[in-house]
């Protein structure tokens, strides 16, 4: 008996060991893997030979190496692993192959071991999904005109998102727009509707639905704890088209409050939208109860129970999965929400640490016209710079950029930005509405969150 | 054979013997509650004292700030009045239901087969069992058929669906059905055994001096299980005090659905200090029942 319980004690203590000694790899791994990440390159270009065939013969007169000799390194940091990794190093390729510069990369989500780089040796170049860095090292951070960046490639919003006190820190690189409405050409064929452009147009052809006895949209937005985002996505949009992403900006710095007439316009286009069985499906009791991606479905069934769905980029993977027959741009496409002023969606941005030669030239490269294509032929999300338009080879992308060119801003994600309490206590109050609920009075609880979450 | 020596010992050596025993409790029971009381007075993010979040112009009380969240805040006020409700009305039914199936079960021949169906949900999670019960909730409210098993019912006597899961007023009776539904088992197998543990006589000797079966249940057995009783009863307001792994999978806490322990964890990354200020409320709500539980245990303790 004594004998049996040592081995169980020693068989726990083994586990216990393997588990920690697992904890304690795993982030070693992910922060530094110099010797794979440096593998990479010749691997990605491998794998995509076409995107380097295609670029190879333009490639020397095209990028300027800024004086970075052969052998000089340049260190960045980003999130990217895996695919992403590779389509990164496939966009660095050109340019390691044009100034020789050997790159030496971290990937990290963590924001304490970009915090202890930072003071202790920060990299050259960072690449980081969120502008915050810009205010965290303002004064660590380079001014990136002076770096030789093209600013003439990038909207005026873009590089205001990046600049702090006048000093433009961050520039855009890639982007993904979340600012989409999904739906069946097929059956939009089938009624003669058009792809409305224009908000009204939008209005319209959502009453001569109604009046055909078909349903509009899917609005269901059941997810357990998150129930409700789908919502939130959608009035963000409602108020990039009714107000403008200034307007949005505001909302996220705290000088616009949540309860702003404004909001509750949109609040209650949403609430008439999502509540009525003759709009959405299944009513208020619709919308609360279907998970929102039995809601995309809903849209592509057969026969379908609605016919548009607002969701971001990856309902076309979803109705991929669950109709592999079905086939992108006859059966289901999507069109950038009508009329919205500017997109919301999630962007990664490049900062600099250094004014090295080859990180100028890096920076060069990447602003540059030459580098926007290279980033748009090889299909990483967006090119936030107006020279990538038109040079994508994924019809799905040409779309987006397309809609992203002509958008006049960019917001991130309220409730992602906006500190806690807001996400939740908005996702309560879109809840609220749905089912019924006075419109100001729940905005006025999620106007008393965003004041608490911005310190306000 | 002399007194083995052991017997002999100084005042040191127990120690020695409860000292790993110990050690496990300063640092996995004793350091972590002295911890979340400590961080229930900080601010939510736990670098400055908790009078720091708050508003001006606005009620605060200082250091307290976060136990004025959990005590007065619309949400708190919520899910303390839903946790008493799950009090009030889980732990009598699991009890009643327990007892009662133990009673009867205990004059059928396949009592065996009768407690091994009500004592199956007891291994099934909380987790597994919300999300069960979530198919058995469900509403299709689209031109597809029910799938959920209430609803089909429902609709195939010509009823309209109910969307149980966001039906506020339903929607809690239909999480501690779940509830019931996991732990009468629990309840019923404890008691099962007390009753296994009358002495045959005691009983015979009720029916023969004429009292029917329903007397002697509420004038003889009742009141010499009560022990038992009151162990399951404890047990069950801890648990159900405690509840959270129900909620979250099935509601998320929303439509009026929140609990004390959902709050706790919507807030443990978000707002450090009033997710701890939730969990030592819910630790005080907790401790007189474990005083009656080990009060009781040592009353009986005594008696054998």
């Amino acid at each position: 008996m004594k004998g049996k319980l040592a081995k169980w004690f020693s068989l726990w203590m083994v586990v216990g060991l393997v588990l920690a000694g697992c904890v304690t790899q795993t982030p070693t791994q992910q922060v530094a893997p110099p010797p794979a990440a440096t593998a990479t390159p010749t691997e990605a270009m491998m794998a995509e030979p076409t995107a380097t065939e295609t670029t190879a013969p333009e490639m020397g007169p095209q990028i300027d190496c800024m004086g970075a000799a052969s052998g000089d390194t340049l260190s960045v940091v980003y999130q990217w692993s895996g695919q992403e990794e590779e389509k990164i190093n496939t966009i660095f390729k050109p340019f390691v192959d044009a100034c020789g510069v050997q790159i030496t990369s971290e990937s990290t989500r963590d924001d304490a071991v970009l915090d202890t780089k930072v003071k202790s040796v920060p990299p050259d170049l960072l690449f980081w999904p969120t502008t915050a860095p810009t205010l965290l090292y303002t004064d660590q951070l380079k001014d990136l005109s002076s770096l030789g960046a093209s600013g003439d490639n990038y909207a005026q919003f873009w590089k205001d998102l990046g600049t702090v006190n006048g000093t433009w820190l961050a520039v855009p690189v890639k982007a993904d727009i979340k600012s989409i409405i999904w739906y069946s050409p097929v059956q939009f064929q089938t009624f003669g509707y058009d792809v409305p452009t224009t908000f009204d147009e939008l209005k319209t052809l959502v009453e001569q639905m109604v009046t055909d006895g078909n349903i509009p949209w899917s609005m269901g937005f059941e997810n357990g704890a998150a129930t409700g985002w789908t919502g939130s996505d959608f009035i963000q949009d409602l108020l990039l088209t009714l107000q403008g992403p200034q307007y949005v900006m505001g909302i996220i710095d705290g000088s616009v409050p949540y309860d702003d007439p404004g909001v509750v316009q949109a609040y209650e286009i949403y609430a008439k939208w999502a509540s009525d069985p003759k709009y959405t499906v299944g009513g208020a009791t619709g919308t609360v109860n279907t998970a929102f991606l039995d809601a995309i479905y809903k849209v592509f069934s057969d026969p379908p129970e609605a016919m548009m769905v607002k969701q971001s980029g990856f309902a076309g993977d979803e109705v991929k999965k669950e109709y592999p027959d079905l086939v992108y741009g006859t059966d289901y496409d999507f069109f950038a929400f009508p009329g919205a002023k500017g997109m919301q969606g999630g962007a990664d941005y490049m900062m600099a640490f250094s004014d090295s030669a080859a990180t100028k030239a890096m920076v060069a490269y990447l602003t540059s016209a030459y580098g926007a294509e290279v980033w748009a032929q090889t299909g990483f999300d967006i090119s936030p710079n107006s020279a990538a338009v038109g040079k994508y080879t994924d019809p799905a992308l040409t779309k987006k950029a397309d809609a992203l060119a002509n958008a006049s801003g960019f917001t991130p994600d309220l409730g992602d930005t906006i500190p806690a309490p807001f996400g939740d206590t908005e996702w309560q109050a879109i809840i609220d509405v749905v089912q019924g609920g006075d419109i100001p009075t729940a905005l006025a609880k999620v106007a008393a969150a965003q004041a608490t979450a911005l310190g306000q | 054979m002399a007194a083995p020596k052991i017997m002999k010992q100084g005042r040191v050596v127990p120690w020695l013997y409860v000292l790993p025993a110990l050690a496990v409790i300063l640092i996995f029971v004793v350091y972590p509650t002295l911890n979340t009381t400590y961080l229930s007075f900080r601010n939510r993010s736990g670098d400055q004292p908790a009078s720091a979040d708050c508003i001006a112009g606005s009620p605060c009380w200082g250091v307290f700030e976060n136990y004025r969240y959990a005590i007065t805040h619309p949400d708190m006020v919520q899910a303390l009045r839903n946790n008493a409700l799950w009090l009030l009305l889980m732990v009598p039914a699991t009890v009643a239901i327990g007892l009662f199936i133990s009673v009867l079960a205990d004059r059928v021949r396949y009592e065996s087969l009768v407690k091994s169906i009500i004592f199956m949900p007891m291994a099934i999670s909380f987790i597994g069992a919300g999300v069960i019960w979530r198919f058995m909730y469900y509403i299709e409210t689209g031109g597809n058929p029910q799938i959920g098993v209430f609803n089909a019912l429902l609709t195939s006597v010509g009823f309209k669906p109910v969307p149980w899961l966001s039906t506020a007023g339903i929607n809690n009776l239909a999480l501690m059905l779940v509830g019931v539904w996991l732990w009468a088992g629990f309840s019923m197998s404890i008691l099962s055994a007390a009753l296994k543990g009358l002495p045959i006589e005691v009983l015979e000797a009720a029916r023969v001096d004429g009292a029917s079966e329903w007397q002697v249940f509420w004038r003889v057995m009742l009141p010499m299980i009560m022990p038992t009783v009151t162990v399951v009863v404890t047990t069950m307001v801890i648990i159900v005090l405690k509840i959270f792994d129900i909620v979250f999978v099935m509601t998320g806490g929303n439509f009026g659905t929140e609990v004390i322990a959902n709050r706790m964890f919507k807030l443990i990354v978000t707002n450090t200090g009033r997710s701890m200020a939730i969990a030592v409320i819910l630790l005080l709500l907790t401790i007189p029942i474990m005083i009656i539980n080990v009060r009781r245990f040592r009353e009986q303790e005594a008696t054998r």
